[in-house]
């Protein structure tokens, strides 16, 4: 199936939700901010 | 005959996603330098997914800026603070599992507005990307991009004189 603006929207939001996660579950201040960076990027 | 460039698709983002989670969520090990290794994949893949997207410059311009400068710099700072490993409290489940259930619900929200948008018909991808960025960037933009060299000033100058100010 040819990739269309949906898809890289899905693996944006994935992505976006993963940094979240991170933000909210680790305790350690550096991966937050890495988990952050992460968010930026999708 | 899965067209070359669809296949690449799926393997980029999969791989970005499967670094992601391996960033924040590593069963293997709390050390905060694995989970920057895996921030770096992580970016080198979505610039891939740019390149996918004839962004060719912002590919460039994310492996050797952000994996290159900025994630440096992150291993820098874990390194020279000497973190002790996260303290030995124990993983919650209720917690980490309250968290991931609310997180899971946030990205099925993103994802069904996602695809129960109007379907654009255009393709996502650009062409004479650089030359376009240029421009923009020296016309429409002109403002933001003065201001955002005008923050990187004030911060490399708070920097140095936070650092001035701890050696004495």
């Amino acid at each position: 199936m040819t990739p269309g603006l949906n898809h890289y929207l899905v693996v944006s939001a994935l992505l976006f939700s993963l940094g979240l996660f991170g933000v909210l579950a680790r305790r350690n201040l550096i991966v937050i901010y890495m988990s952050l960076e992460l968010m930026l990027n999708a | 005959m899965p067209v070359l460039t669809d296949l690449l698709f799926y393997a980029f983002a999969g791989l970005a996603l499967l670094f992601g989670f391996l960033c924040v969520a590593n069963p293997f090990s709390r050390n905060p330098v694995t989970s920057a290794m895996f921030l770096v994949l992580t970016i080198v893949s979505l610039a891939g997914l740019f390149i996918l997207l004839h962004a060719f410059f912002l590919a460039a311009v994310q492996v050797l800026v952000y994996a290159g400068a900025v994630m440096v710099l992150f291993l820098f700072v874990i390194m020279l603070m000497d973190l002790r490993q996260s303290e030995e409290r124990q993983i919650r489940i209720l917690t980490i599992g309250t968290g991931a259930l609310t997180v899971a619900a946030i990205a099925g929200i993103l994802i069904r507005a996602v695809i129960a948008a109007k379907p654009l018909t255009v393709s996502p991808s650009l062409a004479g990307e650089t030359k376009a960025l240029g421009r923009l960037l020296f016309t429409q933009y002109l403002l933001p991009f003065e201001v955002m060299s005008l923050l990187l000033l004030v911060a490399m100058v708070g920097v140095i004189l936070l650092s001035k100010k701890e050696i004495e």
